[in-house]
């Protein structure tokens, strides 16, 4: 095994082979290059933004899809949306209190002239009280009550969140409130689409 | 002389060799786990749903049950008291308050329809301009916040909520509230 300065008459001294030999790997290094943004920071953060707003939404009684079976009337009211009472929704097509379904609700011609229906009436179609919607009232009075003792809330009446479809007729609107003040419901907060202007 | 210091093939070789970079063996080079299509979902879930709660601002009014039955929980108004009532009719708002039944164009008491529509539509500011001047009529009415909103049956109830946001500030002057105050007869 011999030095590459003592191999041969031919061969450079040790000196001139290391020399040689720096420059080589001078100008063989690579410059240092960035194989991978590092964004798991930023990936964290946005993951807690998207299931903060997530969980602020699924929680929020404020959220209402809007689709063409219900949208919501507009208002220029600024108030921020109550949270609290059990929500009673009115579509085109059904009412529900809460997630529960309640009654089918016939064409809007009908709906304008005689309610709901005699049928679903405690005496006739001149009726403002809608017998099943009231007998879903009373179990979610009931509920509503406990709640509001444990909270420490007055619990003589409870609170209810309209959410009815801005095509909805009066008289609709009127069955509904009065069957919920037949069923201890003493306030309501009708929820609306903010807006600019007062729509025409 | 010259021929001494010239690198040998060997030599050359070698520099070769010594100076290449060296390749990193997978065990010695530390994966990293491809999160950019991860990422690419959560951006696109993020971006949806501040979109869709862009769309769901929203507010309430509140109310109390309405007057053909229910709890008592409306307030007592006197009898001195303007009792200002908006029956939403097809052709337009009649209006009636203390004094009874208000003319057309809001000018004093007399039959019909107060405000009729305009251009088919329901003239809401000649609704919030005569419900200021009905208001101002009497000091006693001032502090006087809560109105009754009637309707033809088929009335719609964004025309309600367009009637009660008519009737909250004086579109003239803004600081100057009306009635904030809502609750609904039943329609005989």
């Amino acid at each position: 095994m011999t030095s590459p300065a003592q191999g041969s008459s031919k061969s450079a001294p040790m000196p001139r082979f290391k020399t040689e030999l720096r420059k080589a790997i001078r100008r063989n290094a690579a410059e240092p290059e960035v194989n991978f943004l590092n964004i798991t920071a930023m990936l964290d953060m946005m993951t807690i933004i998207l299931v903060f707003l997530l969980k602020s939404l699924g929680e929020s009684s404020a959220s209402v899809p809007q689709n063409d079976d219900l949208r919501l009337p507009k208002s220029i009211v600024q108030a921020q949306p109550s949270e609290e009472g059990v929500v009673v929704t009115v579509s085109k097509s059904q009412l529900l209190v809460g997630d529960k379904k309640v009654l089918e609700l016939p064409g809007r011609e009908s709906l304008a002239q005689t309610g709901v229906g005699a049928q679903e009436k405690r005496s006739g179609p001149n009726d403002v009280y809608i017998v099943k919607l009231g007998n879903a009232l009373q179990s979610a009075r009931k509920l509503d009550r406990k709640v509001r003792e444990a909270k420490g809330l007055d619990a003589s009446t409870s609170e209810a969140i309209i959410v009815a479809d801005g095509s909805t007729p009066y008289r609709l609107l009127i069955e509904v409130l009065f069957t919920l003040g037949s069923s201890e419901f003493g306030k309501y907060h009708l929820m609306v689409m903010q807006g600019k202007e007062i729509p025409h | 002389m010259e021929e001494s210091y010239s690198l040998s093939a060997a030599q050359r070789a070698k520099i070769r060799r010594l100076s290449a970079q060296q390749e990193l063996s997978p065990d010695e080079e530390g994966g990293e786990l491809n999160i950019i299509p991860f990422l690419d979902i959560i951006t696109n879930i993020l971006i949806f749903v501040l979109a869709t709660i862009a769309v769901t601002f929203t507010a309430t009014i509140d109310t109390t049950p309405p007057s053909s039955g229910g709890k008592g929980v409306r307030k007592d108004i006197q009898s001195t008291a303007l009792n200002l009532t908006i029956l939403i009719v097809n052709d337009g708002f009649s209006i009636k308050a203390a004094g009874g039944n208000v003319a057309p164009g809001c000018t004093g008491p007399g039959v019909g329809i107060a405000i009729p529509k305009k251009s088919g539509q329901f003239d809401y500011e000649a609704l919030n301009a005569c419900a200021s001047k009905l208001k101002s009529a009497s000091p006693d009415f001032a502090d006087e916040n809560q109105f009754y909103v009637t309707a033809n049956p088929g009335t719609d109830y964004q025309t309600i909520i367009s009637v009660i946001d008519a009737l909250r500030v004086d579109m003239r002057d803004k600081s100057k509230t009306l009635f904030t105050d809502v609750a609904f007869k039943v329609p005989l």
